[in-house]
């Protein structure tokens, strides 16, 4: 009775949102001149970046990938703390079982050209799609791999712990160093440059880099710290 | 200008950053710097509290993008008296946790440090961003944290309280960014001011549901009746302090971000009726499970929950009277009901079950302790010449001015089941007799510090409401002026764009 009374209401609410959220934005917004137009010129006119996407994610709304960063931090630090008891024999897999010739071969070819491609995706996040998450995401799979292919690979937790804790650290130092230079926090305070260059835009490639940076070694130390972890 | 908002969320930032680090080093600095961290947070936000209630709204931009393209952080008399509670709340916690925790490991103590110090500060972002995803993201870090503090014992329990928390809380967060995503596809903003200012053009079928979103997303946080859920079991399992800080700071952020909602950015007529009735709800639901508990920390998040349905219907009762009420209804619990859990955590502290028989007979040996808690339980059920005194009445004469006798009733019907359930507790300490297997926990001196800060706000209020009534006034003034509102933000950004 009771699950059936739950299904009716997840029913009448899922009839509600269908109906509600078919007609959403089918006579357009109804504010026409939103912000956006404002991201498009201002991105290749004032910062010189090639990527609005990034322009917006770094520039504009900076202070909110600030935060997501903070997010993914304490997440990583809160999975440790967690598993924490459970870590008393560091070293062991919880899942062992040997992979073949082909994997570890072919994983010892692979994982260099992942870590280029990851470091090529933040690198140039301010000319092309992706950035700092992406291909921080990128070189951690490249971890993924080594670690599924390898039994006795390890990353030093200690490394990680430092990339990461620098690379938030320089963060908020970018952020804070444009305070002192008499404008706002995270506010551009470097030459901008010519647009399409590898070096312009000034703080953002930087502060991407930093996320990459970071991204790459929090997901690293996640997917350790959970195949590490022993009952 | 006296001091720069963005520093109240950068310097944590940094320090929580910066903590794993110097603490390979000097362990002793992860106790150390979070404390420090939040003393200057307070002395920073208190004095910018001080400059806003005598002279204009501080509006700070970031990355040099004015209102409405930028992000902005708003330190008006209303954010600022409710980021400096926080952060006052904050520091009260770590004062009293500073020496728990002494003889365990290095790793779990550092993140405890850390996570507290992440919680105040999103609370405080929650509170003074201008923005509507960055408040997003804000209670984003307040939750995650939340969420870990929850599962600090790594125990079944606390695991279990965890997991509850976080899949309401994830929940939550997704209805919250389908409505960002709604406002966001019709108004083409996110800002607040820039919301509110464009709200009128906004189809009402889409404001509905919006609003129904940011209600289920947001209500998790002020802990509304139908979403509370997560709350007792959390509270609970939690350490000690950490219940207090939940009380004192993430339920205050989430009512926060409720009442902006409803005030300023939503126009639609009902809402506050809807205000009062979700209030009531969740205030007559509350108290009455609070009596049927035997878990004394049970019982206090039950009593919070039941507290926070009473602000509700404060709020709702729309006046400038009504919002003064809701106030300093928030003020009194922020400080009443920390000193609660944290005199409360002392008592059943070497009891398994944490139940309330046994605090029986415990007033003759932690003389101090016990005396905090009846001070504590006295003051939230309004007995004069306490502080919660004087809100409740505030609450009941606003109630009164719109002819409202139903609230008044309801409230003071409600007040006797509160001083029926608080009294049971206070008679047991005092006039039972302690069982032999119970062990005494004599407090250690930081935590007495603390709980005596707590104690003697509740007797200064209680003597002298006017100290703290005119920053009141000034934050019911600003939350009533939404026009104001809007034009303070938009404003500088009309003038300055290039």
């Amino acid at each position: 009775m009771k699950k059936l009374i739950v299904i009716l209401l997840l029913a009448v609410t899922g009839y509600f949102m269908v109906i509600s959220f078919m007609d959403l934005g089918k006579d357009g917004p109804v504010v026409k001149n939103g912000v956006k137009d404002f991201y498009l010129d201002k991105t290749v006119s004032e910062l010189k970046v090639a990527n609005t996407i990034t322009s917006i994610v770094v520039n504009f709304r900076g202070f909110d990938t600030l935060g997501e960063v903070t997010v993914l931090f304490l997440a990583a630090t809160a999975l440790g703390g967690i598993l924490y008891k459970k870590r008393h024999h560091v070293g062991e897999r919880s899942v062992l079982f040997p992979s073949s010739t082909i994997v570890k071969a072919g994983s010892k070819l692979l994982f260099p050209a992942i870590i280029l491609l990851g470091v090529y995706v933040f690198v140039h996040g301010h000319l092309s799609p992706g950035g700092g998450f992406q291909g921080g995401t990128i070189i951690a799979t490249g971890f993924l791999l080594m670690l599924l292919a390898y039994d006795n690979f390890s990353v030093s937790h200690k490394v990680l712990s430092y990339i990461e804790s620098f690379a938030g650290i320089f963060f908020v130092l970018f952020g804070l160093s444009g305070m002192f230079m008499g404008k706002t926090f995270l506010e551009n305070f470097m030459p901008v440059g010519n647009l399409n260059d590898l070096f312009s835009g000034g703080i953002i490639p930087i502060i991407y880099i930093l996320v990459g940076f970071k991204v790459a070694a929090e997901l690293t130390g996640l997917i350790y710290t959970v195949l590490n972890e022993k009952e | 200008m006296v001091g720069s908002p963005v520093l109240l969320i950068a310097i944590p930032l940094l320090a929580a950053f910066l903590i794993p680090l110097i603490g390979m080093i000097w362990k002793e600095s992860v106790r150390l710097i979070p404390g420090l961290v939040l003393a200057f947070m307070l002395v920073s936000s208190a004095s910018m509290l001080l400059y806003v209630t005598n002279n204009s709204t501080i509006i700070e931009t970031i990355a040099g993008w004015q209102a409405p393209w930028g992000i902005n952080l708003v330190f008006s008399p209303l954010t600022g008296f409710l980021a400096t509670l926080m952060i006052f709340l904050g520091f009260i916690v770590w004062l009293f946790s500073y020496r728990f925790k002494r003889n365990v490991d290095f790793e779990p103590a550092k993140k405890y440090f850390i996570f507290l110090m992440m919680l105040v500060a999103g609370a405080v972002g929650i509170v003074i961003t201008g923005d509507i995803f960055n408040q997003f993201v804000f209670i984003e870090i307040t939750s995650i944290s939340a969420y870990a503090l929850t599962a600090f014992y790594t125990g079944r329990n606390s695991a279990e309280a965890s997991f509850k928390y976080l899949l309401m809380g994830s929940l939550s967060s997704s209805a919250l960014l389908i409505a960002i995503a709604i406002i966001y596809s019709q108004l083409g903003t996110l800002n607040m001011a820039d919301i509110a200012d464009k709200m009128y053009l906004m189809p009402t079928g889409y404001k509905i549901t919006a609003l129904i979103f940011f209600f289920m997303g947001i209500g998790i946080e002020a802990e509304i009746f139908p979403l509370n859920g997560w709350a007792p079991d959390a509270y609970t399992e939690a350490p000690g302090p950490i219940g207090a800080a939940f009380a004192g700071i993430v339920v205050k952020a989430g009512v926060y971000a409720m009442i902006r909602l409803v005030f300023t950015l939503f126009d639609i007529p009902n809402s506050m009726q809807f205000l009062v009735v979700i209030g009531l709800v969740t205030l007559i639901v509350a108290e009455t499970s609070a009596i049927k508990q035997d878990k004394l920390k049970r019982m206090l998040a039950y009593s919070s929950i039941g507290q926070m349905g009473l602000v509700f219907v404060a709020f709702g009762i729309g006046t400038a009277e009504g919002v003064f009420a809701a106030l300093f209804l928030m003020l009194n619990h922020a400080i009443i009901k920390p000193l609660l859990f944290l005199s409360g955590s002392y008592l059943v502290f070497n009891s398994k079950e944490k139940k309330i028989s046994e605090v029986n007979g415990l007033g003759k040996h932690m003389p101090i302790t016990s005396l905090l808690f009846a001070l504590g339980a006295f003051a939230i059920v309004g007995l004069p010449p306490f502080s919660g005194f004087w809100s409740k009445l505030s609450v009941l004469t606003a109630a009164a001015n719109e002819g409202m006798i139903l609230i008044i009733a309801l409230v003071l019907i409600v007040s006797v089941v509160e001083i029926v359930y608080y009294f049971r507790v206070v008679n047991r300490i005092y006039f039972f007799e302690k069982s032999d297997n119970v062990v005494v926990q004599k407090p250690r001196i930081n935590a007495m510090i603390a709980m005596l800060i707590l104690g003697s706000i509740i007797l200064v209020i209680g003597f002298d409401p006017d100290i703290v009534s005119i920053y009141l006034h000034k934050a019911s003034h600003d939350l009533m002026n939404t026009r104001e509102y809007i034009d303070n933000v938009l404003s500088i950004g009309q003038s300055l764009t290039k």
